[in-house]
């Protein structure tokens, strides 16, 4: 057995703590991870009766809207606490700062909550992120559950204590009428629930002939593109050497997809990477007439990583999409892309 | 110690390029017509007209233009007809070798960010962040704000009053300039052209935006350690702002006045530096005094 791994499943918080440094960067100071990648404590999995705390950090959302994932998530025999932020509202946001700080801070310290579900996203986390006190977390962590403005509370976790947390669909897309929901929608709500009670999770992504062929291990990380680039450099940034870096994005023009993958090449998130995986890009917008940008996300994507030689495939079942699979980031995963498979294993 | 490109004379040279998005030449008559009434040579570059989808040709057209305008000695100053999209894609590639021993200005904004802070960040040269070539059409080219593109090249130091608004965080300090775009300045955190903003006066400008990403950037230029040790900030025009369907429920200026509240540097919105006309000629890398006053703001190059 390989001995840090070994070491880090008797005393993970030890050695993660050891092997994080502080690095002075402008006027914050950023933990940088020197030794070999070693996944943080993982929350304790979920037991029936278990409760799950929802909570608003970004954006606004009305308790009807919440109501599909308290009763499904009830059936799966857990208990459900709602913030204070569910249904209230200051503008696009689901309360002030101040407001989402207190509901989420609540939540991750209170011990009878052993999981944290999201309502939604939009845009809010990057407001509130360094006001949240993560140390009864660290010490005692649970799953933390969501995507896209939500790749915040993953990264920042991710960077700062290496616990593993879940990129998944978030209480509003939870379908109200479950007769009319596509299997696929059904399929990755109820990828959650295997997520959260500890089943090793196994995905299938699609053949793409213009996957890049290979197998990886690691760490997997990631999240939504704008987010991302947004925590460059501050102390919530992704460190994403030696790890499987996927990534998802919605609503945006191709030429800010490709100014964001710049963002991340040159900002030395994708030369030492074990694999990279696409997940859904949605909803490109439109170029303005006789000014196409004149490149495909294949094209954008493989421009930027064609010196390196690890695996990359695209449109991974993860996005803003019906499809989008619950992960665990910052756990060890084994990536294998052939012509003829794509599969993605918890290891 | 910043290295100031040398100013023109009459007579000298002066290379008109696009190094990112597409613009058909005629666009650049009026703007190359003024620039000759000055007294300048014009040289054009294969992109200016030139256009590849999008872009004012492929990626190495465009390096192969700027770097050989960069390397030319011959010419003095390099206008950018345009900005868009398309300077991140070439920067990396661009060889400043022969720049920093022959520095020249190189004019532009928008886009042109990335060059001007990579050159400040990498090469501590300053550059000229000043209107474009569709600024001088539809009757503008004798603006004052040209006006102040001309006079930069010169050489005369500006000196620019505008009237204080209440807005303004009211105050007095000086340092050297650096800013440029919003977006770019936030794309290009964490990498190489990434500028540093402790001890400067900085300004930002940006068009066509949600306030939400407004917001959003500026806590990612707070979060990177550029907003908290400024000697000013000077907020220009943020134009065709966006809402979402839900109202974000601040204005652009109320998002950036709250970012910077626990500072105490001075801080004026409204400058005349922007994508509309309203975009005095600024040296990002030389030093300026700012004073915000309720009368007035003034930007004194020193």
């Amino acid at each position: 057995m390989n001995r840090k791994n070994f070491l880090s499943s008797i005393i993970p918080l030890m050695i993660s703590a050891s092997a994080i440094a502080k690095e002075k960067i402008g006027n914050k100071n950023i933990p940088v991870k020197f030794e070999e990648e070693i996944p943080g404590k993982i929350p304790p999995y979920l037991k029936p009766g278990d409760t799950i705390g929802i909570t608003c950090p970004s954006g606004y959302l009305t308790l009807e809207d919440t109501q599909p994932a308290i009763d499904k998530m009830k059936e799966w025999g857990f208990d459900i606490r709602l913030g204070n932020t569910i249904g209230s509202r200051d503008f696009t946001f689901s309360g002030n700062d101040e407001d989402r700080v207190t509901d989420f801070q609540t939540m991750i310290d209170d011990p009878s909550i052993k999981a944290i579900m999201l309502g939604r996203g939009g845009y809010g986390g990057v407001r509130i992120i360094d006001k949240i006190d993560f140390k009864k977390f660290a010490a005692k962590p649970k799953w933390i559950i969501g995507f896209s403005d939500a790749t915040v509370f993953h990264s920042h976790i991710n960077r700062n204590f290496g616990i593993p947390t879940i990129h998944s669909k978030m209480c509003n897309s939870f379908p109200a009428d479950w007769n009319n929901a596509e299997p696929v929608q059904i399929d990755s709500i109820n990828s959650i629930k295997m997520c959260l009670t500890g089943r090793k999770m196994h995905y299938e992504g699609q053949i793409d002939e213009n996957n890049r062929i290979g197998k990886a291990r690691g760490i997997l990380v990631g999240g939504n593109l704008s987010i991302l680039e947004n925590l460059s450099a501050s102390k919530s940034d992704l460190e994403t050497s030696g790890k499987i870096l996927f990534i998802e994005e919605t609503e945006e023009y191709l030429y800010n997809i490709d100014r964001m993958m710049w963002n991340l090449k040159r900002s030395g998130k994708l030369d030492k990477l074990k694999a990279l995986v696409l997940g859904g890009f949605n909803n490109i917008k439109p170029d303005d007439p006789g000014e196409d940008f004149g490149k495909t996300i294949y094209e954008i994507v493989l421009e930027k990583v064609k010196e390196y030689n690890y695996p990359v495939c695209f449109n991974f079942p993860v996005g803003h999409q019906k499809e989008n699979y619950a992960l665990k980031c910052g756990v060890f995963h084994e990536i294998n892309i052939s012509d003829n498979t794509v599969l993605l294993h918890e290891v | 110690m910043i290295t100031i490109p040398p100013y023109l004379k009459p007579g000298d040279t002066i290379g008109i390029l696009c190094p990112s998005g597409y613009m058909p030449y005629e666009k650049a008559a009026t703007a190359i017509e003024t620039l000759s009434g000055w007294g300048f040579k014009i040289i054009t570059g294969r992109t200016l007209g030139n256009q590849f989808n999008y872009f004012s040709g492929t990626d190495d057209e465009r390096l192969h233009d700027v770097q050989q305008m960069m390397d030319n000695k011959s010419i003095k100053a390099i206008f950018c007809a345009r900005g868009g999209y398309g300077l991140s894609r070439i920067i990396e590639q661009l060889d400043f070798k022969k720049f920093i021993k022959n520095p020249k200005w190189i004019i532009g904004f928008s886009d042109i960010t990335i060059l001007q802070s990579h050159l400040l960040s990498q090469y501590k040269i300053a550059s000229l962040h000043a209107p474009m070539a569709a600024a001088f059409n539809d009757g503008e080219s004798g603006n004052q704000y040209i006006l102040s593109l001309h006079h930069a090249l010169l050489g005369r130091k500006a000196n620019y009053a505008v009237p204080g608004i209440e807005l303004n965080r009211n105050g007095a300090d000086s340092g050297i300039l650096v800013g440029g775009n919003l977006s770019l300045l936030a794309h290009a955190v964490g990498t190489s052209s990434d500028i540093k903003t402790k001890n400067r006066i900085l300004f930002i400008e940006d068009v066509g935006e949600y306030i939400y990403n407004v917001d959003r950037m500026m806590h990612q230029l707070k979060r990177s350690g550029k907003l908290s040790n400024l000697k000013g900030l000077i907020v220009g025009n943020f134009t065709d702002m966006k809402d979402t369907t839900i109202p974000f429920g601040q204005s652009v200026e109320e998002v950036i006045k709250d970012i910077v509240k626990d500072y105490d540097y001075p801080v004026c919105f409204n400058f005349p530096v922007s994508h509309s006309k309203e975009n005095y000629a600024l040296k990002i890398g030389c030093k300026y005094e700012l004073v915000t006053s309720p009368s007035e703001v003034l930007l004194k190059e020193k």
